[in-house]
């Protein structure tokens, strides 16, 4: 078997080929010809999958012919409408998603399977993993729902164009699950009593700053995590009503005198520890080259890096750094043979929008889990690991499991049909579950299969097609994207 | 399908190999080896009854368990098993166990100032976390004077109240016994171990424990000993209980793996049944169509998914075997078990790792410790009446030890913030038992208002080389202090 080697140039540049050589730009990022790249059938693929849960034979036909700018501020300035399709149930029942845990994640993966916008799904995802808070640790359930909406808000540029990181960080330090979770609700800080540090530290280690720079120097000291902890203090909870949690400021709590941090000397507020914090200039090249990782399998490259801080400072703004990563030519390399191993929920959620499926069933919950991605259930403050990581045993027997659970639900059994021919087979199959994407030799390994397998009976002919489309959804070349 | 022939691991994985540079670094494993069923089943009869093994038994009895192997690229699966054999016929060479407490334990509540002084003002910082001086009652919870030590520290007492705290088996302060380090006093305790300056960070502190160093350095202290003193060829003599492989056996050239658990299973599609199809055949073939050379994510996948096949096609159901120990009921002990079994299987196993906890107690700290500090007491406890049972204790040593410590001052939330100076623990039948470092008592803080360090970790490992698992520990941890322990008592040594 041969292996296709895609011609990156060729198949990048289809039409805008002309356009690109007389500019005579060097291979970095160079917003306005980007924008008018001719977008390929899986370049529709790739920039659906990677900006969302995967295309849709509509998406495909929108957008293929038409320009990756056009397509990307789709994603990025259309508000999410109303769910589509039927509510979600489970075992029959509505779901309850603050007395029921599987529900309660259930219940996002609804809002990711029936997403108009995918991008939006996609994008607050990415905010509950960088800003990661596990139900392990918050009660109730609600502050959690409060979070995911709080991450919702600036993940949906149609609403929000103007969003920035600064108000995202602004509103998680006050914000109710994260006082919770890295126990600022008991930081009370008024003297002699003692800051706690927990979420001042992970606040710069995670969120924005990173330990140590590009050059292997610390972009902050412990007496910065002391002093930004009193600036911290003072945020408090009242959760005497599940549905309504609000968190609230007490002034007798809050370091009353001047702290130093980062080279600030001032009584400070959290917010304007925050303002500390995001000047410094550790802050931009952490979150943009963490953001560049979440749609790009390729690491990003200086100049690169240089052009999108410009795009984000001094306003912090999230739009038009996502629409430059989006709409950059490294998302669009190798077209013809994906990268970017899929993380569990985007696979999971990818099969249950290929085929149109609602959420029915909590069984889904417990092998995401196995494949060690149960939403709102991160395993550390640095959410998951991710990558290749992903890539273990247990995990696949699950990925594998899903896909056949899934294609069993009743009205997606394959109809039999007689005449058939196994090229026909793999075809219909390849059909019924949205043509995702299978390299040539993959396809050439299915028909052999379609071949081999019995088929004079209607039994066995449907057992093929429950076969190759298990294998299509949950087989190797299933994983990446 | 082929059944038992050993190359088709490799074979399916190589293009995947080539591109380990590539992708996410050295996490990435370089082959799988399956381990065998019947090596992992336990052995009522002793370790002598692996010997009865050749290559050959090892693949016809089946699969157990599927090691990722890591760091070789040129090991052929034959020689891996090979080497298994040829280890399993030699008499069992001291091996480590390594246990890392994640999130950061507080020791100054594990080891607590007992004299009068020391133990006011430790109270005063604790507050409410405080143990109480003298016996447990039944709403609070007291210490016990450490025997050894002229009364000036104490376990605190969930430890070791004896039978009662210890689920009527034993624990920490068994294993310790009378602190004098002869027979019957196994358990060192290292109070105020870590290094200076301390580094509070969760992520990078791990990374100098790991490293045996403080920096980052791409291979671990136990990988680098492996390196130079370990096998060329067999994976096994270092295994990571896990998921993952830590980077304490991180290596540059030694094959080292890890093993998530014992356990089956295998691949299938509702209402398509075994006889319909040959899903691991099929599925074989679909893993084996090689990716771009420079895909690294696309080979990973398919590589992956190969090693899964070859589970799925081999794996037979494990469990563990019933033992005698008293384990509690607990993740941590599953994994003790599987060390235990796999110490005892003739394996070549020299290095074991685990990691386990959530002690990043930042809030209503003793909720959180307490049980997971009784668990581990008497999960160590059963861990050694295992291996006794087995007849191997006296080959295995246990270290234990988190990324730091806390705070000594407690914090508004009950709670305490990561601090300086963890405490180290070293068991065995061979271990010197005792107090092992100093207590730096808590009326003289660190700038950060943290126990002053007294045991840098360093030494620690140094001597575990020289004087339990052998070899130079300068050429292991260069840039350590290789001033060798410093005991209570001033002695220097840490074996018996």
């Amino acid at each position: 078997l041969l292996t296709t080697r895609p011609d990156h140039v060729r198949a990048r540049h289809p039409r805008a080929k002309a356009h690109h050589h007389a500019k005579r730009r060097p291979h970095r990022l160079h917003l306005p010809p980007l924008g008018t790249r001719i977008l390929t059938s899986p370049m529709v693929d790739r920039l659906f999958w990677r900006a969302g849960f995967g295309p849709s034979q509509a998406d495909r036909d929108r957008w293929t012919g038409r320009t990756a700018g056009a397509a990307v501020e789709y994603l990025l300035s259309t508000p999410q409408g109303p769910p589509a399709g039927p509510n979600p149930t489970n075992a029959g029942k509505p779901l309850s998603p603050t007395s029921s845990d599987t529900d309660l994640v259930l219940s996002w993966l609804d809002q990711m399977v029936r997403a108009p916008n995918p991008f939006v799904e996609r994008m607050t995802f990415f905010w509950h993993r960088h800003f990661a808070n596990s139900r392990d640790e918050v009660s109730p359930p609600q502050l959690l729902l409060t979070q995911t909406a709080l991450f919702r808000k600036y993940s949906d540029f149609g609403r929000n164009p103007k969003a920035s990181f600064k108000d995202l960080t602004y509103a998680v330090t006050e914000d109710p699950s994260m006082l919770r979770y890295l126990n600022g609700e008991q930081n009370n800080a008024k003297p002699p009593r003692i800051a706690n540090e927990n979420y001042a530290r992970e606040l710069m280690e995670l969120f924005t700053l990173g330990v140590t720079n590009s050059a292997g120097q610390p972009n902050y000291s412990e007496t910065d995590v002391h002093e930004l902890a009193k600036a911290m203090s003072g945020w408090r909870i009242n959760d005497a009503d599940p549905n309504n949690v609000v968190s609230f400021y007490d002034a007798t709590r809050h370091y009353p005198t001047p702290v130093s941090v980062l080279g600030t000397n001032a009584a400070m507020t959290d917010r304007q520890g925050v303002d500390v914090v995001l000047n410094s200039p550790a802050h931009a090249p952490y979150l943009l080259t963490k953001l560049w990782g979440e749609f790009i399998s390729l690491p990003i490259d200086t100049g690169t890096l240089a052009q999108l801080r410009s795009l984000y400072l001094p306003g912090f703004q999230l739009r038009p750094v996502l629409t430059a990563i989006l709409t950059h030519p490294a998302l669009y390399a190798s077209p013809n043979e994906p990268t970017l191993i899929k993380t569990p929920v985007v696979y999971v959620v990818g099969i249950l929008r290929a085929l149109r499926l609602g959420i029915t069933d909590g069984s889904i919950v417990g092998l995401l889990d196995q494949m060690g991605q149960r939403p709102y259930f991160p395993p550390t403050v640095a959410g998951w690991e991710g990558g290749p990581a992903w890539m273990t045993t247990n995990g696949l027997f699950a990925r594998f499991k899903a896909a056949g659970q899934i294609l069993a639900q009743p009205g997606l059994t394959p109809k039999d049909s007689p005449s058939e021919t196994p090229e026909q087979a793999v075809d219909t199959a390849r059909l019924a579950v949205g043509n995702p994407w299978v390299a040539d030799p993959t396809l050439t390994l299915l028909r052999d299969y379609a071949h081999r397998a019995p088929q004079s009976t209607p039994k066995a002919r449907i057992v093929r097609q429950l076969v190759l489309r298990t294998f299509l959804l949950g087989g190797p070349d299933a994983q990446v994207c | 399908m082929p059944q038992g022939h050993d190359t088709d691991l490799l074979a399916i994985r190589c293009a995947d190999c080539a591109r380990s540079d590539s992708l996410d670094h050295d996490l990435r494993p370089t082959a799988y080896l399956p381990l065998p069923a019947e090596a992992l089943a336990g052995y009522p009869d002793g370790v002598e009854s692996v010997r009865r093994f050749s290559r050959r038994s090892f693949m016809r009895g089946g699969i157990g368990a599927l090691a990722a192997v890591y760091g070789a690229t040129q090991v052929r699966l034959p020689h891996m098993w090979d080497a298994a054999v040829a280890n399993a016929a030699q008499p069992m060479q001291r091996s480590l166990v390594v246990l890392f407490l994640n999130g950061g334990n507080d020791g100054l509540n594990v080891i607590v100032p007992n004299d009068a002084s020391q133990f006011a003002a430790y109270n005063t910082l604790r507050g409410p976390l405080a143990r109480i001086q003298g016996p447990s009652s039944g709403t609070s919870v007291g210490t016990t004077v450490m025997p050894g030590t002229g009364s000036s520290l104490a376990f605190a007492n969930k430890l070791v109240a004896g039978t009662a705290n210890n689920g009527g088996t034993t624990g920490f302060d068994t294993m310790y016994g009378d602190g004098s380090g002869g027979a019957g006093s196994d358990l060192a305790v290292f109070p105020a171990a870590d290094y200076t300056p301390p580094n509070l960070s969760h992520f990078s502190s791990r990374d100098f424990w790991f490293a045996g160093a403080l920096q980052k350095m791409s291979t671990g202290w136990l990988g680098r000993w492996l390196d130079l003193y370990g096998s060329a060829v067999n994976p096994l003599q270092a295994v990571s209980l896990g998921s993952g492989l830590s980077k304490q056996v991180r290596s540059a050239k030694a094959p080292v793996c890890s093993v998530d658990q014992l356990g089956t299973t295998s691949f299938s599609i509702p209402g398509v049944s075994s006889s319909d199809v040959d899903l691991s055949y099929e599925l074989g073939r679909l893993s084996g169509v090689p990716a771009a050379s420079d895909n690294a994510g696309l080979g990973k996948a398919r590589g992956a998914y190969g090693t899964t096949v070859q589970v799925a096609q081999q794996l037979k159901g494990i469990t563990l075997g019933s033992t005698a120990a008293a384990y509690p009921n607990s993740i941590l002990s599953t994994r003790l078990r599987t060390a235990a079994t796999l110490l005892s299987a003739g394996l070549g196993t020299r290095i074991i790792t685990i990691d386990w906890g959530s002690f990043d107690t930042h809030g209503n700290q003793v909720a959180s410790q307490d049980p997971q500090l009784q668990t581990l007491s008497r999960a160590m406890a059963a861990f050694t009446d295992d291996l006794t049972a087995r007849g191997i204790e006296q080959n295995v040593v246990t270290l234990v030890f988190s990324e730091f410590g806390r705070r000594a001052k407690a914090n508004a939330s009950n709670g305490t913030d990561h601090g300086a100076g963890g405490t180290m623990f070293v068991s065995g039948t061979a271990v010197r038992g005792g107090l092992a470092g100093i207590h730096p008592g808590v009326t003289s803080l660190d700038s950060n208002g943290d126990l002053k360090v007294q045991t840098d970790f360093r030494t620690v490992y140094e001597a575990l080389i020289a004087e339990w698992l052998g070899g130079d520990p300068t050429a292991v941890i260069p840039g350590a202090p290789h001033g060798g322990i410093q005991r209570y008592d001033a002695g220097t040594r840490l074996m018996k």
